[in-house]
């Protein structure tokens, strides 16, 4: 008797379908060697949002009577496998309805495996990855992050590839023949078969020792209970910003005539105690506040209020509130004032104005390193629809790469 | 008893935007959400004396999860078809309390929010009630992301045609699922309400345009209405950073009208005056349409019709890409 649990930990929507191909397998596999088993997403994750982190279950059991026993949880309390379908979520990950940062590797069991989709080594993912008192282990896929659509399905072999991982390092679940046979009864045959068998054989997993990884202590605040809410439920509204840096707001300030332009002090919009933007986002801005021109398109195009004002009348991204949406790169009329790059490459989530300012050289040098970093992996971000025929150019360029 | 409106002055660009900020952070909407750019927008507009209702869809259920707010000013939910009914009853309410002096006497801010769905579809009835009230002040904000975005992408009454979502998955047998044209619903409400002073169209791409639009809809008086095109990451499978740059392109492509009826005239804005002037030519609707997944299945003789469907609405209909009908021949 026993019952293996797995969870896709992945971007919502943009990721959606790859989740969904994952678990789906994972129980029509199991189905071959006699086992039952189901697959199904995290209630609280739905409707989904883009980008935000949620997850899919796969539960496999030897019996109906043990899957039942094991179905009737909201979420699993741990699982066997961990799957992490895009490396910036080793931070820890955020539902839209479930409050606080739970770290990637809080439902994997004592000896089970954390597999990420990743072009980073180890080391580097662990630094990330918070803690735990028990010992695991790591395996890395080889890949970039797969942000394979909606509506159309970018096809670069994540799914089948991670399938072959699984079978590798959870064997008890079931063999990569079963997986593989599982696989072409979905109609995938060929390369498809090939990239799973290729990352099965090549897996290679490193222990995590009890204590190794990340000290931070994840984000967190008391949930309040019904019986402690205040009457007829109401929840208290955000404070009204006031002056930059908590700087009380200098004279002649008024809400429907003052702008965006660093007088009165600056301005910082209050934000939210209890709701922070840290694991939505798989990307932030780097601000080169020399070249701004204070056209004010960033501050004002960005959808989630994410940019204060400085008393220099510039424009500062706070890490607190920003998801990650590049608006303000696209919006940005000046070349390379604005650069997106990769959340991993970050390890605080501190003013980029307050180093600029302290630092002038200091920031230049650190903000050229990143802008290169990015260029050097090409990491350019790619979940959407572009044009007829962009999705199958990258699966090419995607696939290429996995005969690495 | 009409009560007096707020001050709004007026934007001549976007450095002249409020600094203010009603809607913060604390939501968790999409990546590149535009609605909530709409509701940002909107808030900074109107200014801190302001009541908001919000009917539901993503802009309730993602901004006002448990115990977490975005909204700085006062935020009520009120049900998906009767963001009319609360806008009137909200401003009768403050309209009483302030005649029977339980309330000190001031203009304060109504409006009331829906979606597509809520709006287009559910609510028209209660918003047509409240545009016939017009002893009350009030704004009735439609965010038109173009499906039922919140619940995953069902097909609303704005959805526009030949769309992929849940309801409408192409497939071999027939390829467009969605083949209701996309409900006029502006003109539609301005022709049926006459003695309403302010409708208009709107698009959070043209920050001071939207802006102006929100501050006259909130000073004229009565009832008011507006439209606002919403581009959405999530529903029209796209990279989120392209939100902004969809929603100037439905614009250009003459897709979507930006115009404003003030007391019985249509004001055309922005791009939409300079091609229907003449003076800009409309970029063909491939533009916008082939940025977008939900569109990615339309073949070349799709692209044409709908093509056709626009170059129709501004060549062929009575007032171009606003009033379809007009006069029969003898008539004219």
């Amino acid at each position: 008797m026993s019952t293996v649990a797995v969870e896709v930990v992945y971007r919502g929507i943009f990721q959606k379908t790859l989740a969904r191909n994952i678990v789906r397998t994972i129980v029509f596999a199991a189905r071959k060697e006699g086992k039952i088993g189901t697959a199904f997403g995290r209630y609280g994750d739905s409707p989904e949002r883009n980008g935000i982190p949620a997850k899919q279950f796969a539960i496999v059991s030897d019996s109906p009577e043990e899957l039942e026993e094991n179905l009737a949880v909201y979420e699993a309390r741990e699982v066997d496998v961990t799957i992490n379908v895009d490396d910036t979520m080793c931070k820890g990950i955020e539902s839209w309805a479930w409050y606080g940062l739970q770290p990637i590797n809080a439902l994997t069991k004592p000896g089970g495996t954390l597999i990420v989709t990743s072009r980073q080594e180890a080391d580097a993912l662990i630094e990330d990855i918070h803690q735990k008192d028990t010992a695991y282990n790591l395996a890395i896929v080889p890949a970039s992050t797969s942000f394979s659509g909606l509506w159309v399905y970018k096809d670069d072999h994540t799914d089948v590839r991670i399938l072959g991982a699984l079978a590798r390092v959870c064997p008890e679940l079931v063999s990569l023949d079963s997986m593989l046979a599982a696989l072409e009864d979905q109609g995938w045959g060929g390369l498809k078969l090939t990239s799973a068998r290729n990352t099965h054989d090549r897996l290679s997993t490193r222990p995590v020792e009890p204590g190794e990884g990340s000290e931070d202590e994840p984000f967190s605040f008391d949930l309040p209970g019904w019986k402690s809410m205040e009457e007829g439920l109401v929840i208290r509204g955000v404070e009204e910003g006031t002056g930059f840096r908590g700087v009380a707001q200098g004279d002649g300030y008024d809400p429907i005539n003052s702008v965006a332009d660093g007088s009165h002090g600056g301005f910082e919009p209050t934000r939210s105690a209890v709701f922070k933007k840290f694991s939505t986002r798989s990307m932030r801005p780097v601000i080169n506040f020399d070249t701004c021109i204070k056209c004010t398109l960033c501050w004002l195009q960005c959808p989630d209020t994410c940019f204060d004002v400085t008393p220099d009348g510039l424009y500062d991204a706070n890490m607190e509130a920003c998801c990650g949406c590049a608006v303000c790169e696209a919006v940005c009329p000046v070349a390379d004032c604005i650069t997106m790059v990769n959340e991993s490459e970050f390890n605080d989530n501190n003013s980029q104005w307050e180093h600029w300012t302290q630092d002038k050289e200091g920031y230049h040098r650190w903000m050229a390193d990143l802008i290169q970093v990015q260029k050097d992996k090409d990491a350019t971000r790619s979940h959407g629809y572009h044009s007829p025929g962009t999705y199958e150019a990258e699966s090419e360029v995607a696939m290429a790469g996995d005969d690495d | 008893m009409t009560t007096m409106t707020q001050d709004l002055p007026q934007v001549r660009g976007v450095k002249q935007i409020p600094v203010f900020e009603g809607f913060t952070s604390g939501h968790r909407t999409c990546q590149g959400c535009e609605s909530a750019l709409v509701m940002r927008l909107m808030i900074k507009a109107a200014g801190p004396r302001t009541i908001v209702v919000g009917s539901t869809g993503c802009m309730y259920v993602a901004n006002t999860t448990y115990y977490s707010t975005p909204w700085v000013v006062p935020w009520m939910h009120t049900q998906l078809g009767s963001s009319g009914s609360a806008a009137t009853g909200t401003a009768a309410g403050l309209a009483s309390l302030m005649r029977k002096g339980k309330m000190q006497e001031e203009p304060i801010n109504v409006i009331a929010f829906c979606g597509d769905g809520g709006g287009v579809d559910m609510g028209l009835s209660a918003i047509s009630a409240a545009l016939q009230h017009d002893e009350y002040n009030l704004l009735i904000l439609c965010y038109d992301n173009e499906s039922y975005a919140n619940t995953d992408i069902q097909v609303s009454g704005s959805s526009p045609w030949g769309a992929n979502s849940t309801f409408s998955p192409p497939g071999k047998v027939h390829r467009i699922m969605n083949r209701r044209w996309k409900k006029n619903t502006a003109p539609m409400l301005a022709a049926g309400h006459p003695d309403v002073r302010y409708i208009a169209t709107a698009c959070g791409s043209y920050g001071p345009d939207f802006t102006n639009k929100i501050r006259r809809a909130l000073t004229i008086g009565g009832p008011t209405f507006i439209h606002s095109i919403d581009p959405c990451p999530k529903g029209w499978d796209y990279d989120p950073k392209y939100s902004h740059e969809l929603g100037m392109l439905a614009v250009e492509t003459g897709i979507w009208v930006q115009y404003e009826i003030v007391d019985g005239e249509l004001i055309l804005n922005g791009p939409s005056r300079a091609i229907a002037r003449g003076i800009r030519p409309r970029k063909p609707v491939t533009e916008y349409l082939q940025r977008q997944g939900r569109f990615a299945h339309l073949t070349e003789e799709d692209l044409k019709f709908f093509q056709e469907r626009i170059d129709e609405s501004w060549e062929k209909w009575w007032v171009p890409g606003v009033v379809p009908f007009g006069p029969h021949d003898e008539d004219a």
